[in-house]
């Protein structure tokens, strides 16, 4: 038996025998066991704040720079099952103190590092919010995707694309450079699950055939339906879904195109000087509205099996297996602005870049573009009617104009549409 | 009563004493009355005190063996007619002895040895232990005639699987080995043996039994313990470690203070005699009732069958010529004699029917009990 026993790396387990030892491999050191970390500057004892461009912790005060150690561990990242006990077992809290901001006008729950004065909602830009301690009997997020885009570049881009639509104001563009961006890691779940569908459905097959009646021949279609039965399975990964309804479900969809492959794992510094908010949807609601998307994926896979698009009677039967899930944070940059005071969202992708948001329409500019686009119908129709009685040529300049008029009124409908849409959340 | 004889008495709580058929070497522990009767394994030679006999027949000391365990027959005598009556049904010319009645009247107890080692061990050791957890997973079902989906949740029980090391100090008692170099040829006629059964030897139950001595040393049979005694070490530290299962257990262990015993397994024993009047033995599992023995046809009977035939054929032609010859009076009767001559035929061909059955059972039995 050897001197050295146990092993490094084990620790004492429990035994019910006596006579018996058992060791069992050391738990890996998890974040939220840690002391509270109070990320101050070890030159001039200022506040650190999370690098979204070299990935480490800087000191805006003396310029200190502290390299990352970054472990990307990306799709890699371990996986929990559905099991109450994992969940229990999963680390409990923030790894650091944190306040939380409640707001008052949105509900939306922030988490702060404790020595932040912010005292505005990135939601809403309301400034009624009350402070209070985190609580730290949730789930801890165990990866996030660090921030890689710089708050200047997502001024920049904001910029960009509040310019880049004629419909909004002239003003809009300069809003850009004086709007905050709050930098905040948003809660989303990630799901996996093997899904296994029996189906049988009837599948229509057209056909055209002659018959003879009334003594002539005619043509006719005839569907023949036949049973079809199959199985499909599907391994599903990765399937993101919000874990706050906090935010406009439009603008998450369109800003959750996130790059999973770098994800790390969860580190308080990574969220030194940044907001990060804690879920809101509770993983079971999660998992109910992602199974619900996997199982019309694998619905899709079943019918896409039929030897034709006609089906009827489908019906099918779904196994989930191997589902898991996971609790990840993901950089995204919000910012309120507000425009004749009323206030609008922007959500800039931390990672990506991918910008969206609410923007003002600028109705005087938009009516102006629908009467020039409904003008050339008015005018020819007008011209066709006054022209009528003197010539026939009337009559085509009315139709030329009446068509003008139909094309004119659908263009502006799209763009009425459009223009609407523009401040939707 | 030698010094030798004493020990032996003692440990076996009745007066003993060792035996040898010199025709099948086996070596026996029996009451002293039982000298000059029948070996019960051979039935061919009387049994002989064992200070007549070549000594090294004997592997182990009888003053060194002693009896811990053994398991009841759970089944009497009386139990057995029917085990019995199917052990002599079904086989072609069955020799006259070989009869139930006969079987049971001749049943004698016998026990085999099996060796029971008690170790302590002190070893590292490491495995996987597997944990049951439950997770909630979900069936859903889709119909488009019935308004969409209905989901059921169900939960699946799963298996969680952990490194573990640790180190074992422990003493495990009544370690089975065989005992006989046969004894899994043994196992194979006469069955397994539920050991979980056992009991603490007592002296009546082996009052006027005779009991099978090993014909393995405890050296030979030790290696034969490790496996046996590395699964209860295996168990013991799945419940020490409070698992639902374990796997890939592996260890460095040391053992000492071992301790042999014997457990005993109970077998009847009985004969019939064959055609050349050869005792042919019969043995029966004490606790599960399953027979083996060498079920012989009786080649002799066939052969008388055979004659008959024979006999009536020879007849039956000569009528037949008769009756040939006769048809040059009466041409009728020429068709009698040809059939009869067909006849004759047929019943001499069958005549070898009896002889045939009895060569491929017997060679068939031989095949199937080696």
């Amino acid at each position: 038996m050897s001197e050295s026993f146990p092993p490094p790396g084990y620790i004492p387990a429990p035994s019910r025998l006596t006579g018996i030892e058992i060791f069992m491999p050391a738990p890996p050191e998890s974040a939220p066991q840690q002391e509270i970390v109070d990320f101050k500057c070890p030159q001039c004892g200022a506040a650190t704040a999370f690098s979204a461009s070299g990935g480490g912790l800087t000191c805006s005060h003396c310029g200190y720079y502290e390299a990352p150690e970054k472990s990307i561990v990306g799709k890699q990242a371990a996986q929990f099952e559905f099991t109450v006990e994992t969940m229990e077992r999963a680390a409990q809290g923030w790894g650091e103190q944190r306040k939380e901001l409640a707001c008052q006008d949105c509900g939306a729950l922030t988490t702060i590092p404790t020595d932040s004065l912010s005292h505005t909602c990135p939601f809403c830009g309301s400034n009624k919010v009350i402070q209070r301690q985190a609580a730290q009997d949730s789930l801890r997020p165990r990866f996030l995707i660090p921030f890689k885009i710089e708050t200047e570049t997502c001024r920049q881009i904001a910029g960009q694309w509040l310019g880049s639509s004629w419909m909004t104001p002239a003003a809009l563009q300069k809003l850009a450079a004086i709007a905050k961006f709050n930098g905040v890691y948003l809660p989303f779940w990630t799901f996996g699950a093997a899904t296994r569908a029996d189906w049988k459905a009837q599948v229509g097959h057209t056909r055209t055939e002659r018959y003879y009646e009334d003594g002539e021949w005619k043509t006719r279609t005839v569907t023949d339906w036949v049973w079809e039965s199959g199985q499909a399975t599907l391994k599903i990964e990765d399937l993101l879904q919000p874990g706050t309804a906090r935010l406009s479900a439009r603008l998450l969809k369109e800003v959750k195109s996130f790059n999973l492959t770098e994800m790390t794992p969860y580190e308080s510094k990574y969220l030194a000087g940044l907001q990060a908010q804690a879920y809101d949807i509770p993983l079971e609601q999660a998992w109910e509205t992602g199974r619900q998307e996997m199982r019309e994926m694998t619905r899709q896979a079943c019918l896409s099996q039929a030897s034709s698009s006609q089906v009827r009677s489908f019906s099918m039967n779904l196994d989930f297996a191997e589902e898991t899930w996971r609790y990840v944070l993901l950089p995204v940059y919000l910012a309120t602005y507000a425009y004749e005071s009323k206030p609008y969202q922007v959500m800039v992708n931390g990672q990506t870049g991918k910008i969206t948001g609410q923007r003002p329409a600028d109705w005087n500019k938009i009516w102006l573009v629908i009467a020039m686009l409904l003008a050339p119908g008015v005018l020819f129709s007008l011209l066709g009617l006054l022209t009528i009685p003197f010539a026939g040529a009337g009559l085509g300049v009315g139709g030329i104009g009446f068509i003008l008029l139909i094309i004119g009124a659908v263009i502006s409908l799209i763009l009425y549409n459009k223009a609407s849409a523009l401040d939707d959340l | 009563m030698s010094d030798s004889e004493n020990a032996v008495s003692k440990a076996w709580g009745a007066e003993r004493v060792a035996m040898v058929c010199e025709r099948c070497d086996w070596t026996f522990l029996a009451p002293a009355n039982r000298a000059s009767q029948a070996c019960p394994h051979c039935y061919q030679m009387k049994l002989s005190a064992l200070e007549n006999a070549n000594p090294s027949t004997l592997l182990t000391n009888p003053d060194d063996i002693e009896p811990e365990l053994a398991l009841p027959f759970q089944l009497a005598p009386a139990d057995l007619n029917s085990a019995l009556q199917n052990f002599a049904r079904g086989i072609p010319y069955a020799p006259e002895d070989l009869n139930p009645r006969l079987l049971h009247s001749r049943l004698e107890s016998l026990w085999l040895p099996m060796w029971l080692v008690d170790a302590e061990v002190q070893a590292a050791w490491q495995a996987e232990v597997g944990f049951n957890y439950e997770v909630v997973s979900h069936q859903e079902k889709y119909e488009q005639n019935r308004g969409g989906w209905s989901t059921r949740q169900v939960n699946e029980t799963r298996t969680r699987w952990e490194p573990r090391l640790g180190r074992l100090h422990r003493s495990y008692q009544n370690i089975s080995a065989p005992a006989l170099e046969a004894h899994s040829q043994l196992q194979t006629q006469l069955g397994s043996y539920d050991l979980g059964q056992s009991q603490p030897y007592q002296a009546e139950a082996t009052h006027e039994a005779v009991v099978r001595l090993p014909d393995r040393s405890t050296q030979d049979a030790w290696p034969d313990t490790k496996p046996a005694l590395q699964t209860a070490a295996a168990e013991e530290c799945r419940q020490a470690a409070a698992a639902d299962y374990l796997r890939h257990f592996s260890w460095q262990a040391e053992f000492n203070q071992q301790n042999w015993s014997l457990l005993l397994l109970p077998v009847y024993s009985a004969y019939y005699f064959d055609d050349e009047q050869k005792p042919q033995p019969v043995f029966i599992n004490g606790q599960n009732g399953k027979v083996f023995g060498m079920r012989r046809a009786s080649p002799k009977r066939a052969q008388r069958q055979t004659i008959t035939l024979l006999i009536i054929a020879a007849v039956l032609f000569l009528l037949s010529l008769a009756a040939a010859a006769a048809s040059i009076f009466l041409p009728p009767i020429l068709a009698l004699g040809i059939l009869g001559i067909v006849a004759a035929m047929l019943v001499g061909l069958s005549a070898i029917i009896p002889i045939a059955t009895v060569w491929w059972f017997n060679r068939k039995q031989k095949e199937t009990n080696g």
